[in-house]
């Protein structure tokens, strides 16, 4: 189980008003800070399927990134529960019950499929005989055996995905973080993303994942937040949010939830400040263990 | 941090870097191939080029009297073993023959020279003598010719044999005995060091340059590959999600560079060894009779601690590249930033060839510069090992500080993630400068330093120009900052403070730096007795005063710093600090920066009261006028002071110290710190009174 606490994270970008725009000689662009990620909060359990959608920009990445413990939260925290029932804070040690997947997490190009799983494994402190049996039983799954021995630079676009999704398994992590898994993919590929997933749930995994395919998260996802500007404007199963926005399936209700978008920024901000009030002394507190950590 | 994890990352660093053939062709083939290659290359050339020249025939005419030309002819056939090359005698005729096939000359150029130098520029004769009207002779050639050159060289031993043929004979005539007169206070050198001594001394003139660059080019390649490259492939991000701290992150690819950069340092010094090593060998075996038994046993500890201190010199020098490369994104963008560290890097190896620089407490200190200088040291014999211990502890609290800056930059999410460094904009092209920018903190750093160069380069350079050498400092100084916001199309008014000040403002800053100054001169009467040397930079001054136009003066001491300094402290610098840090931090920066430009220990502390009251009052007027007149003020005192030195120089240097002034002591103190005060009461009202306008 994964879960986000008034999760935040602040930016600095380079803004132009529109006043600004127009006289563009007397006033020059100004340095601001923004939040990309604002009070998020939210819980996955096990043999769950998290999907995050919004708009490009909204912050899913950034937020997926803390939840991976790629970036530190300006604010907030996330506190893993690995499989032996005990509490994770510590990010460095988070990091080995996820496995995170992204478009930007590239493969070592000169490393071969197996010396890069085996480098993985020696990282995550794993022994080298049980290695060994994790990379064959990896290779099988995921029919690479193949391909194991050539260096990454050389596999086929297919082939690379599926040597990515195997950098995820070795650690056999309980939380899997996949920011946009499906992007740019065909659809042999997609769909073996997709069902990789389903398989990972009803082993009683944590999925949270990232996409713009809502066909896609309808059919995957126990649940749904979407993110406009940082903030979750909506939440809850695909059925009830097309029930919630009358819609046909989750891309009308996707589209709907967006016209409305500002308005309901504008309310969730109200109920993050609302409920910061009374969490501020509580996460403030929160806040000073981890420093002593 | 755990050791397990960082030898897994290590190896797979390594792995990595070893793969790239771009980093094994300048790690391994370079050295190997090409240092071998390029010497025995450039041997048997020289070889080549020797023996020909020797073979060779070189053309010389006598424009001489009958009598003397035959005794020259006799000399070349009896003696021509004592002659290096050989001559062939043109005769008159045959100058004129050679230069009627040749008809294409120039009429007017024929009249005014002889056959002989028409020949000689026609370059059918590489040499010819004549005799000037006093009876000397002359062997006249052209330098700019290497054939014209050797065949001078020729004539010269042809003239040595002939003149001491001739002082024989004459003092035979005379009934004298020649071989005791010409043999009377005879002379030669002897060069009495050992070969060891002569071979070590040439080793170490050109050692440091090849170890330094080797380390550097077996530095760069791996340290860009493992920072901006791996941001480029983007297994950055992969990186990250793995569960290792960023210390062993950096640990893990910091040692892989070191070890590839030494290791091709060894082998570049290995393989010249083995060059070298070919042509002494080669050059015993032709000329015996040169007895060249080297004893390359003395050498050992020398290479040995060479050795050593290259370790932890590539450690520097990769954590400096890192740190360099970081901010990169692509590889591309990686090598432009890289350049310029390589160059003052390999100018620095150079220190080693500059004669009288040697290696002391000072020298010992500077990067690069110290490793040279003890290559050089220790392959000239000198065993002085405090020294070399120096050396040594520098390079690895250098290596150590460098490491810490590294994994400080690692750590932050913003030069990670970040696409590339935007903060140096001169990189770019003028056209692609965005209207009204603000220059960024490497900007500030490359100003200050190009600055700071230029005014060393001038104060060296117009060394002789007394005080017109300090008007073009100071002229620089007003530039330097003034160009580079030119070029990356600032906002001047924004980034100088070119801004109209309140009389609040201005009268806020005189009283501040009438507090200013005395509290300064206070500081310093206490610090003097702890840097006495002080003392003679203001004689210095006054000497260099002296006997110039008053005017001219106030313009060069008073005016020019006033308008230059502050531009570029208080306008450049402190313009862009203000937009990206506190307002503590800019000021404090600024007023620190400006204290150490002055590069005296006891006038920082002095200049650095004053220079933070000039920071201060512009930084709360908002406006660089306000303190350009402080420092105005500032300097046209110690013109005043130097002018008038029994009125307005009592003041100044009234005895504070002395036991019976500690009333005036306090009065002053107390005096100045209510002017500061007030000062900066004036200030701050003139600043709440603008922030209101805006």
């Amino acid at each position: 189980m994964i879960r986000a606490e008034g999760l935040t994270k602040q930016f600095e970008r380079t803004v132009l008003s529109e006043e600004e725009k127009k006289k563009n000689k007397k006033k020059k662009s100004k340095k601001e800070s923004f939040l990309a990620v604002d009070h998020v909060s939210f819980e996955v359990q096990s043999g769950e399927i998290l999907g995050v959608l919004g708009a490009n920009g909204a912050g899913k990445t950034t937020l997926l990134r803390m939840l991976g413990s790629l970036m530190k939260p300006t604010e907030g925290s996330v506190s893993i529960i690995d499989k032996n029932g005990e509490l994770v804070t510590d990010p460095i040690e988070q990091k080995r019950n996820i496995g995170y997947l992204s478009g930007n997490t590239k493969l070592y190009h000169r490393l071969s499929v197996r010396e890069m799983l085996m480098m993985l494994a020696e990282i995550y402190g794993i022994d080298k005989q049980k290695a060994e049996d994790r990379v064959s039983e990896i290779s099988r799954v995921l029919d690479m055996d193949g391909f194991i021995d050539n260096r990454i630079e050389r596999l086929s676009t297919g082939q690379t995905q599926r040597a990515t999704i195997a950098r995820t398994l070795i650690h056999e992590p309980d939380i899997y973080i996949f920011d946009e898994p499906t992007l740019g993919l065909d659809i042999i590929s997609a769909d073996a993303i997709v069902s990789f997933m389903k398989t990972q749930k009803d082993e009683g995994k944590t999925v949270l994942y990232s996409t713009h395919y809502l066909e896609e998260a309808q059919f995957l996802c126990d649940r749904i937040l979407i993110i406009n500007k940082g903030r979750v404007i909506c939440e809850g199963s695909p059925d009830q949010i097309i029930k919630r926005f009358e819609a046909d399936n989750l891309r009308d209700a996707f589209h709907k939830v967006m016209k409305n978008a500002d308005e309901l920024t504008k309310s969730a901000a109200t109920d993050t400040a609302d409920q910061l009030k009374e969490d501020q002394s509580e996460e403030t507190s929160g806040q000073d263990e981890e420093v002593e950590k | 941090m755990n050791p397990a994890t960082v030898k897994a990352m290590f190896k797979r660093e390594m792995l990595d870097i070893l793969r790239d053939k771009k980093t094994v062709a300048m790690m391994i083939l370079l050295p190997v191939l090409l240092y071998p290659l390029l010497i025995v290359g450039m041997v048997l050339v020289m070889n080549a080029v020797a023996s020909s020249q020797e073979e060779k025939e070189y053309k010389v005419a006598f424009d001489l009297d009958n009598s003397i030309q035959s005794e020259l002819s006799d000399i070349l056939e009896e003696q021509s073993d004592k002659i290096g090359y050989q001559l062939s005698v043109l005769s008159k005729a045959q100058v004129e023959e050679s230069l009627a096939e040749d008809e294409s000359d120039d009429a007017e150029e024929k009249e005014n020279k002889d056959i002989y130098e028409q020949a000689l520029d026609a370059k059918k004769l590489n040499a010819f003598l004549r005799q000037t009207e006093d009876g000397s002779f002359e062997i006249c050639y052209l330098s700019a010719q290497s054939d014209s050159s050797i065949a001078r060289s020729g004539l010269t031993d042809l003239m040595t044999l002939y003149r001491d043929r001739v002082r024989e004979e004459l003092l035979k005539e005379a009934g004298l005995a020649p071989d005791e007169i010409l043999k009377a206070a005879d002379y030669s050198s002897q060069d009495l060091s050992s070969t060891e001594e002569s071979v070590g001394y040439q080793i170490g003139s050109f050692l440091p340059f090849l170890i330094i660059t080797s380390v550097l080019l077996g530095a760069m390649y791996p340290a860009i590959d493992v920072t901006a490259g791996e941001k480029e492939r983007g297994t950055l991000e992969t990186l990250l999600t793995m569960p290792v701290s960023n210390l062993e992150m950096i640990l893990s690819k910091f040692l892989s560079v070191s070890v590839i950069a030494s290791v091709s340092a060894i082998l570049n010094v290995v393989s010249m060894g083995c060059a070298i090593a070919f042509l002494v060998s080669g050059s015993i075996a032709a000329t015996e009779e040169l007895n060249l038994s080297i004893n390359f046993g003395v050498f050992v500890p020398g290479v040995l601690f060479t050795i050593v201190v290259m370790i932890f010199f590539a450690m520097l020098i990769t954590a400096l590249c890192m740190c360099t490369c970081i901010f990169a994104g692509s590889f591309k963008e990686a090598n432009n930033y890289i350049t310029p560290l390589m160059l003052v890097v390999m100018i620095a190896s150079y220190a080693a060839i500059i004669p009288n620089v040697e290696l002391t407490q000072q020298t010992a200190l500077i990067p690069v510069v110290n490793v040279s200088l003890m290559i050089k040291s220790l392959f000239g014999l000198t065993n002085d090992y405090a020294l070399y211990g120096m050396v040594l502890f520098a390079n690895v609290a250098y290596s150590l500080l460098a490491v810490l800056v590294l994994s400080r930059l690692y750590n932050s999410e913003a030069v990670l993630f970040a696409d590339g460094f935007t903060s140096v904009h001169i990189f770019n092209g003028r056209s692609d400068m965005k209207k009204g920018q603000m220059p960024g903190g490497g900007d500030v750093i490359l100003v200050l330093a190009a600055t700071l160069l230029l005014m060393f380069y001038i104060g060296v350079g117009a060394a002789g120009l007394g005080f017109y050498g300090v008007a073009l400092q100071q002229a620089v100084v007003l530039a330097c900052p003034l160009v580079y916001a030119w070029y990356i199309k600032a906002d001047k008014k924004r980034l100088f403070s070119l801004n109209k000040p309140q009389m609040a403002a201005v009268l806020g800053g005189i009283f501040m730096f009438i507090g200013a100054f005395f509290l300064a001169m206070i500081l310093g009467v206490v610090l003097m007795p702890l840097f006495p040397q002080s003392t003679e930079n203001v004689m210095d001054l006054s000497n260099f005063l002296m006997g110039h136009n008053k005017l001219l003066t106030v313009a060069i001491i008073a005016l020019m710093p006033a308008l230059g300094e502050e531009l570029l402290f208080r306008g450049f610098l402190m313009g862009t600090l203000k937009e990206k840090t506190k307002p503590v931090m800019a000021i404090a920066v600024t007023a620190i920066l400006f204290a150490a430009y002055h590069m005296s220990v006891l006038r920082f502390f002095t200049v650095g009261v004053i220079g933070l009251s000039f920071t201060i009052a512009a930084y709360k007027s908002g406006s660089i006028y306000v303190s350009m007149l402080m420092h105005f003020c500032n300097n046209l005192v110690a013109c005043l002071v130097d002018w008038y030195p029994d009125t307005i120089g009592q003041i100044e240097t009234a005895n504070l110290s002395d036991a019976g002034q500690t009333g005036l002591f306090f009065l002053v103190l107390i005096g100045a710190l209510l002017a500061v005060i007030v000062g900066y009461i004036l200030l701050d009202h003139a600043e709440k009174k603008r922030l209101k306008k805006q």
